[in-house]
């Protein structure tokens, strides 16, 4: 009857309301992760003989991360996927900033610059892969293509371990800075053109005016793109696996390739989870690094 | 000074323009060329003598038509389902008072964000238990909490934009909290819903390693998996690669193509404010 009665019953509307809109999503996440994730606990704390499925799996402790730390070709692996995270999550940043620079331009005509934009984003990984692969090709490859022509000696991009390497980390970067761009330009594109024309009338010039008022502006951007690129970038698979199947040897190999290698060809799940999990720490530690970055300049700037 | 700053234009442009069209020019031409003319060295630029040979290989060869039809059912469900999923969820966020507003949405993004592929193995076997191997379902469900995190950044930023008042109208005419959420909200954020749901299906589009585990059956393969049984045992057919890549390529050039205003304007209009 009270007007207070009343408040109290929508208040609690509202709440069960809340809770079913949220239920889908969250049994999506229950079935797609979160068993998963605890399955993949299990797994990797048991043994299943890859020559005998049906045999019962048996409980091994920590033996599977043990053997990780012994296993040179997990040690390899690893360190690749740091190292393609290490290179093209600033790259691609780099290359998406100045992309999202150039697209930032009042453009006459939009679309060609748009579609520019958008194609490689659009490219399923595996394409960028395989294109890539065939660029860097030693004899019909395009690269070594322009090498000769610029009188250099060129090299068996894919068959040497470095070489490979770099020729990776220029098609993820080719790949991903594409989204970077869009997510930047996003953020360019918010920021209020008047403050641009109150530095121009104070004189600033155009690198003052990138430094003291674009990149600022562009943090909350820049953050967001950053973690969602090092997540992906943490689960490098695809680029190099159409480009090297992680050769030669296993040098280019990431882990989750090896991942996938160890659980879908040798059927090791234990093993493979054990792996998987580490690689979930690993993601964590990448991201957690980040919140972190924020919190502090959070603080710094008295929020 | 105008003529630097139009110079500037164009060259921005050219940079643009090059970085991302080449890769996709450079396989168009070569789906034109012959296996013998891909092996001279210096390699051509253009094809010499044009053929249609490997656009024929590539429909024969494999079936790609029906690995395209996979790849639309898997994104095109995928993605409805995602916005669904997502729209409800940013919404219940963003214009509920429910306690503990921030802790849902940053534990939804962080468990959403655990690395599908570290969980590839569980999946698959659970998807085993469940009989889905080889079903578009096998994809559908992982696929769409794959999309779920940024789509749901993307719609809550939309949907706070909203004023409550125009909801409040609609539910004092008689109509339902969902209701004004499915009449109200979500016409009004329709950019945001609509680059969510493009972000979505790219994102299944392109997906690869869970394509290759679940789907085992080659009629059943995605485009992203179909397009690596082109590769010979030992040696690479470019020209029939490229002429397969250029019509795999094709729907999404052209979904990109048409909704492109959209991706890059719903980002920007109140997508990723972080």
């Amino acid at each position: 009857m009270t007007e207070t009665s009343i408040v109290k019953h929508k208040d609690l509307s509202e709440r069960t309301l809340g809770i079913l809109l949220l239920l889908p999503a969250a049994l999506l996440l229950l079935v797609i992760v979160v068993y998963p994730i605890a399955t993949l606990f299990w797994n990797s704390l048991h043994s299943a003989d890859p020559n005998n499925p049906q045999a019962e799996e048996l409980f091994v402790g920590l033996d599977n991360y043990t053997r990780a730390f012994v296993d040179d070709r997990f040690w390899n692996s690893t360190l690749k996927t740091v190292l393609y995270v290490v290179v093209t999550v600033p790259g691609a940043l780099l290359v998406g900033l100045g992309l999202a620079l150039l697209a930032n331009q009042p453009f006459r005509v939009k679309w060609p610059v748009r579609l520019g934009l958008l194609l490689p984003w659009a490219l399923p990984l595996v394409f960028a892969g395989l294109i890539f692969r065939w660029f860097f090709e030693y004899k019909t490859g395009v690269v070594n293509d322009w090498l000769a022509a610029l009188g250099m000696e060129p090299p068996q991009w894919l068959s040497d371990p470095t070489l490979a390497f770099w020729a990776i980390c220029i098609a993820i970067t080719w790949k991903a800075s594409s989204f970077m761009a869009l997510m930047l330009l996003a953020g360019l594109q918010t920021i209020p053109r008047s403050l641009y024309e109150a530095a121009e009338v104070d004189g600033a010039t155009s690198w003052q005016q990138f430094v003291e008022i674009t990149l600022p502006m562009l943090r909350p951007a820049i953050f967001v793109a950053l973690i969602f690129r090092t997540i992906t970038a943490v689960q490098t698979f695809d680029i190099p696996y159409a480009m090297t199947g992680g050769g030669p040897g296993d040098a280019t190999e990431t882990l989750a390739m090896y991942i996938n290698k160890m659980t879908l060809d040798f059927l090791d799940f234990g093993y493979g989870s054990a792996l998987a999990a580490l690689m979930f720490l690993i993601s964590m530690v990448a991201t957690s690094g980040y919140l972190r970055y924020t919190r502090r300049s959070a603080a710094r700037s008295g929020e | 000074m105008n003529w630097t700053r139009s110079k500037i234009i164009w060259i921005a442009a050219a940079i643009i323009v090059v970085n991302g069209f080449f890769p996709a020019v450079w396989i168009l031409l070569t789906s034109f060329k012959t296996e013998t003319e891909l092996l001279q060295v210096p390699i051509t630029y253009l094809p010499q003598a044009a053929t249609l040979d490997n656009y024929i290989a590539a429909f024969t060869a494999q079936p790609i038509l029906r690995f395209m039809w996979n790849s639309v059912v898997v994104a095109g469900l995928s993605t409805a389902l995602c916005v669904l999923v997502s729209a409800l969820a940013a919404y219940a966020l963003t214009r509920l008072k429910l306690p503990h507003r921030n802790l849902i949405m940053s534990l939804l993004l962080a468990v959403a964000m655990f690395p599908l592929i570290s969980l590839m193995v569980p999946l698959f076997k659970l998807m085993r238990e469940l009989g889905l191997l080889n079903t578009y379902l096998a994809l559908i469900l992982p696929y769409t909490v794959l999309s779920m995190p940024i789509c749901t950044l993307v719609m809550a930023s939309f949907f706070q934009d909203i004023p409550s008042d125009l909801e409040a109208a609609a539910m004092i005419d008689g109509c339902s909290r969902v209701g004004a959420l499915f009449k109200i909200v979500v016409p009004l954020s329709a950019p945001g819903v609509f680059t969510a749901a493009i972000l979505a299906f790219v994102n299944a589009w392109d997906e690869f390693l869970l394509a290759l585990t679940m789907m085992n059956r080659v009629n059943m393969r995605t485009l992203s998996v179909g397009i690596t049984l082109y590769q010979g045992e030992f040696a690479f057919p470019w020209p029939l690669i490229s002429a397969a890549l250029i019509v795999a390529i094709v729907p999404i050039c052209i979904l990109i193509a048409v909704f492109q205003e959209r991706v890059v304007g719903g980002l920007t209009a109140g997508g990723v404010k972080g």
